[in-house]
C-alpha cells in the first residue's frame, strides 16, 4: 500500500540524506571564504585589535605650543596589516615596517597659555601636580575631519578649524561649532613627561560618541 | 580589368565565408546575435545598451593591458602609474582611453537607463531585466569608484577614505564593512590590495554573467515598443472593438424586436 502511494522515486530517507550532504558542502565551500575574507572585520570588530601597535610616539614639548593657535606635528606611528602580521623575519629594523603618518594638532584650551608656563625655564622639570593640570589645559587632536575625514586646517583671522570639503567648523578646542560634522575633532591619548615632552598612542576617543570609531589614517 | 578583380575578390570573400559557414556555423550566429527589431521610432536612442556593452569591452581590454604595469603595493602604485603615463610607448593613449571611456561609460550608461525609464521599458513583462540593469550600474559605479582609488594619489585616496566614512554611517554593519573594505582598522597596504582585488576580479566577475542574462532577456523580449509589438496591440484593439460594436448592435436588434 505504501509503495502504491510513493509517486516520487526518491524516498524520504534519501530526500533528508541528500539535503543534509548539500547543506554540509555548501558549508564547506562558502562559509571559510567568508571567514577570509572578513579576517580582518573580525579581528578588528569582533576582537578589538587594531593595526597599530599601542605603543607611545614622542610628538612634541609644551614649550613648542604657542598660545591662540594650533600646530601641527606629523607623528609616524609602526602599521601591521597583512603585509606585516608579526610573522618571523619580517619586522626587521628600518625594512618591512609599515608606517603611517598622522597630522595632529595640538592647542592650549581655549587659545591660553598656562600661567605655569609663563617665563618658565625648560631646565625645570614639572612636578606631577604641574603635569596633571597641563594635561587638563592641552588638547591633542586629529586633524581629520569627523564628518568625510578631509584634513582639516587653522584659520587665523577666523580663528576656527575649517574642513575644505564640506565646510565643517571648530573651534580651537576641536568642538564642533559648525557645518556637517556629528562631533568634535578625535582627541588622542596623550601624557606630558616631566622634562615637558608630549607622547601620544594612535588610540583616539571623543566624549560625544564614545562607542564610534575614528576608522582614519 | 579593375572591374574584374573587384568581382574576383568578391566572389573570393563569398567562397570564403560560404566555408567558414558549413564548418561553424559562425554566419549563422553572427546574424542571430547582432540583428534585433527596433521601432522607427526613437531610433538613435535604440544604440545605448550597445554604447555601453562596447565600452564595458574597451574597459576590459584597456585594463588587462594597464595590468603588465600597474603595481598594487602602497609605495609603487603612483610610480607604476606615472611610468605609463610618461615611459612606456602608447601608455598614455591606452590609459587614456580606459580613463576616458570609464567616464563616458557612466555618462552612457545613465542615458540608457533614463531612456529606458522614460519609454516605458521596464514595464512587463521586462520587470527583471531592469532589475539586472540596475545591478549593472550599481557594479559599473563601484568599479569608477575602486578605480578612482587604485591610483592611491591625493585625489584617489582621500575619495576613498571619504566613502570609508559614508560606508562607516551604515546601521549595523557599517564597522564590519569599513574594516572588511580597509583590510583593518587603518587605510594601507592591504587597503590597496584589497581595492585591486574588488576592481580587477571581483567586480568584472560578477558583470560580465550579468551583462550575459541582459542580453538574453532582451532577446527573450525584445526590444519594448517593436513594430510586432505595436501590431499584436493593435490587432487585439481591433478585435475588442469589434466585439464590442457586434454585441451593441446585437442588444440594439433585441431592443427593437421589443426583446423576444
Amino acid at each position: 500500500m505504501a509503495d502504491e502511494l510513493q509517486k516520487d522515486p526518491m524516498s524520504r530517507g534519501q530526500f533528508l540524506y541528500l539535503g543534509a550532504v548539500g547543506t554540509g558542502m555548501g558549508i564547506v565551500l562558502t562559509v571559510p571564504p567568508v571567514i577570509y575574507v572578513l579576517d580582518p572585520a573580525i579581528k578588528s570588530v569582533l576582537q578589538g585589535r587594531s593595526d597599530v601597535p599601542s605603543e607611545w610616539k614622542e610628538l612634541g614639548s609644551v614649550y613648542e605650543i604657542p598660545a591662540e593657535e594650533p600646530t601641527v606635528h606629523l607623528v609616524e606611528f609602526a602599521q601591521r596589516q597583512t603585509f606585516d602580521a608579526g610573522q618571523p623575519g619580517a619586522v626587521r629594523e628600518g625594512d618591512n615596517v609599515g608606517t603611517i603618518t598622522n597630522a595632529v594638532l595640538v592647542s592650549w584650551k581655549d587659545g591660553r597659555l598656562p600661567s605655569l608656563l609663563e617665563g618658565r625655564s625648560e631646565e625645570e622639570p614639572l612636578s606631577s601636580a604641574e603635569i596633571e593640570e597641563l594635561t587638563r589645559e592641552l588638547n591633542v587632536m586629529n586633524n581629520a575631519c569627523t564628518h568625510m575625514g578631509c584634513p582639516v586646517r587653522w584659520r587665523a583671522e577666523e580663528k576656527e578649524i575649517l574642513c575644505p570639503c564640506h565646510g565643517g567648523i571648530y573651534d580651537i578646542n576641536g568642538m564642533h561649532t559648525g557645518g556637517p560634522p556629528p562631533h568634535g575633532l578625535w582627541n588622542y591619548t596623550f601624557e606630558i613627561r616631566e622634562d615637558g615632552a608630549i607622547r601620544v598612542k594612535h588610540d583616539m576617543h571623543v566624549k560625544e560618541a564614545p562607542r564610534e570609531k575614528p576608522y582614519i589614517v | 580589368m579593375i572591374a574584374r578583380t573587384k568581382a574576383r575578390t568578391r566572389q573570393w570573400g563569398r567562397d570564403l565565408a560560404d566555408w567558414m559557414e558549413e564548418r561553424t556555423g559562425l554566419l549563422s550566429i553572427a546574424e542571430k546575435l547582432l540583428y534585433e527589431p527596433t521601432p522607427k521610432r526613437g531610433k538613435w536612442l535604440y544604440t545605448l545598451g550597445s554604447a555601453t556593452l562596447f565600452l564595458i569591452t574597451l574597459q576590459f581590454l584597456t585594463g588587462i593591458l594597464l595590468l603588465f604595469y600597474y603595481v598594487p603595493s602602497t609605495d609603487e602604485a603612483w610610480d607604476s602609474i606615472y611610468y605609463i603615463m610618461n615611459e612606456a610607448y602608447f601608455g598614455q593613449y591606452i590609459r587614456g582611453i580606459h580613463f576616458w571611456s570609464a567616464n563616458v561609460l557612466l555618462l552612457v550608461i545613465g542615458l540608457h537607463m533614463v531612456t529606458t525609464f522614460l519609454s516605458g521599458s521596464y514595464k512587463p513583462p521586462r520587470e527583471m531585466n531592469w532589475v539586472v540593469g540596475v545591478f549593472l550600474i550599481l557594479i559599473v559605479t563601484i568599479l569608477a569608484f575602486t578605480g578612482y582609488a587604485l591610483r592611491w594619489d591625493m585625489e584617489g585616496f582621500y575619495a576613498w577614505e571619504v566613502g570609508m566614512k559614508i560606508a562607516s554611517y551604515m546601521p549595523l554593519i557599517g564597522d564590519w564593512m569599513v574594516t572588511f573594505l580597509l583590510g583593518g582598522d587603518t587605510a594601507g597596504p592591504a587597503t590597496l590590495s584589497r581595492v585591486f582585488a574588488i576592481h580587477v576580479w571581483l567586480l568584472p566577475a560578477a558583470l560580465a554573467p550579468l551583462i550575459g542574462l541582459h542580453l538574453y532577456l532582451l532577446r527573450k523580449h525584445g526590444e519594448f515598443g517593436a513594430a510586432f509589438e505595436y501590431s499584436e496591440r493593435l490587432a487585439k484593439l481591433r478585435r475588442r472593438r469589434q466585439m464590442r460594436e457586434y454585441l451593441e448592435e446585437e442588444e440594439d436588434e433585441k431592443r427593437a424586436t421589443g426583446g423576444e
